[in-house]
């Protein structure tokens, strides 16, 4: 329980990272990371899966309401909220590597840990940019915008990472 | 019974995100961009302060360059004056320039408060809501008289414009010096580029023509610029134009706007459902 102040803390900073900054950086229409899907990334490993769907409940409908679009958010959050303990499942087949503490590259090794991340931000992004373009005509678009912007957001989430493990063993 | 609360509570979790993610997705499925529009109006109310504290001070760091652009759009219009205030005086008596001095067009500025270009549809938000007399339909144009957008909702302080980077932007242009005119619509490609469809084989545009508004929405007098032409490309029957048009206004780098207002726009839409209107329409 005494994890909890560390992550309203992350959700606080995530939330207003994408609303303040993220939401009105204009680099280009091919380039929108959403960093907030590092909050959903970086739960606890032992989180449980209904605690899950309460935080992917909790980011996307705030994003949503943020950011004017109408559910693309939510629908996106909840999915990977929902499936995180199976793509952790997927990636990492030892027992031990997933019983407890924040998802890093120490603690997973660094080749689970990147394939979590990619396969997390890129199904999200994948919901998000292909419900927002509403439409196949674009899909080779689509694909840049997720492509690109998945990078970005990888990138970003991992910082994330770094900051907020830094953070937690300079305190424990 | 008992067994069937037990298999539910085994697999609540699953029941749960599949109701959330329903709800999710019918809320989405029933969203129209004016939904969306109106979800961004109520929000402003809320980060619109905190949101107006980052674009002031990136204001400030541009205020150099907005001055250059003020200064020079003043040298302007002081020309038009003057040429005004020269024809009055030879030919006071003239209906048309009466006519000029009562216009039905009140324009304000209005500081932008966020603005995007990368999204499907983008929508731009005005420090300018009901309280400053800004309504729905009111046109947005950049300081250089380049169309931006239009006004579809309004709290008491901020106002939210669908973006002409928008595919529910409704409008029209002509190309400078003719009467053809063609709808104007965004393919969600190209945040520098719209497309005027369905203008005519006679008009042959040429690169880099003037495409001006037509002023038949009410949003926009008409002269408004628009773009110029970037190609154009006749279609397969040979009867229209799709033209490319490169946007005057740069979407991703406006600070302050102009809203138009039209002053007669309630008289013209109260006419066109006047009784007798209805009542044709009816037989």
């Amino acid at each position: 329980m005494h994890h909890v102040p560390a992550y309203i803390l992350l959700f606080v900073i995530l939330s207003l990272t994408q609303i303040f900054l993220l939401n009105n950086l204009i680099a280009g229409s091919f380039l929108c990371p959403l960093i907030y899907v590092a909050f959903l990334v970086l739960l606890r490993l032992d989180t449980q899966p209904i605690v899950m769907l309460a935080c992917g409940l909790a980011m996307g409908v705030l994003m949503d309401i943020t950011m004017g679009v109408a559910g693309i958010n939510t629908i996106a959050s909840l999915l990977i909220a929902f499936l995180r303990p199976s793509i952790i499942r997927l990636v990492s087949p030892h027992e031990e590597l997933r019983e407890d503490g924040v998802p890093s590259p120490e603690r997973m090794g660094s080749a689970l840990f990147w394939s979590y991340l990619v396969v997390m931000v890129v199904l999200h992004h994948t919901v998000f940019f292909t419900l927002e373009a509403l439409s196949w005509g674009h899909i080779l678009r689509t694909l840049l915008r997720i492509v690109l912007s998945s990078g970005a957001t990888i990138l970003l989430v991992w910082l994330t990472g770094r900051l907020f493990t830094a953070k937690i063993s300079a305190r424990a | 019974m008992r067994r069937l609360v037990e298999f539910i509570r085994s697999i609540y979790v699953v029941v749960l995100f599949v109701l959330l993610e329903l709800a999710a997705v019918s809320y989405y499925a029933r969203a129209t961009a004016y939904t969306e529009a109106r979800l961004l109006a109520r929000t402003n109310s809320m980060v619109g302060g905190l949101n107006k504290v980052v674009t002031d001070i990136g204001n400030f760091f541009r205020l150099g360059r907005e001055n250059r652009a003020l200064t020079s759009r003043i040298a302007i219009l002081e020309e038009e004056l003057a040429r005004y205030r020269e024809a009055d005086a030879e030919g006071s008596l003239k209906v048309e320039l009466r006519a000029l001095g009562e216009s039905k067009f009140r324009m304000t500025e209005a500081v932008v408060v966020s603005n995007t270009v990368g999204r499907a549809h983008n929508y731009i938000t005005i420090n300018r809501g009901g309280g400053d007399g800004v309504t729905n339909g009111m046109g947005l144009v950049t300081p250089d008289g380049a169309i931006a957008g239009y006004t579809v909702d309004y709290t008491e302080h901020y106002a939210v414009a669908v973006s002409i980077l928008n595919p529910v932007f409704r409008g029209s242009g002509t190309p400078e010096g003719t009467n053809y005119q063609g709808a104007i619509r965004w393919d969600g490609k190209n945040p520098h580029f719209v497309i005027l469809e369905g203008l005519s084989k006679y008009a042959d545009p040429q690169p880099g023509q003037k495409i001006l508004s037509t002023g038949f929405e009410s949003y926009f007098p008409a002269g408004f610029l628009i773009g110029t032409v970037e190609s154009a490309m006749l279609d397969e029957v040979g009867t229209t134009y799709t033209v490319r048009v490169r946007l005057a206004a740069d979407l991703s780098a406006m600070d302050n706007l102009i809203v138009i207002e039209n002053l007669d726009q309630q008289e013209v839409s109260e006419l066109q459902q006047s009784e007798v209107i209805k009542n044709l329409e009816m037989n």
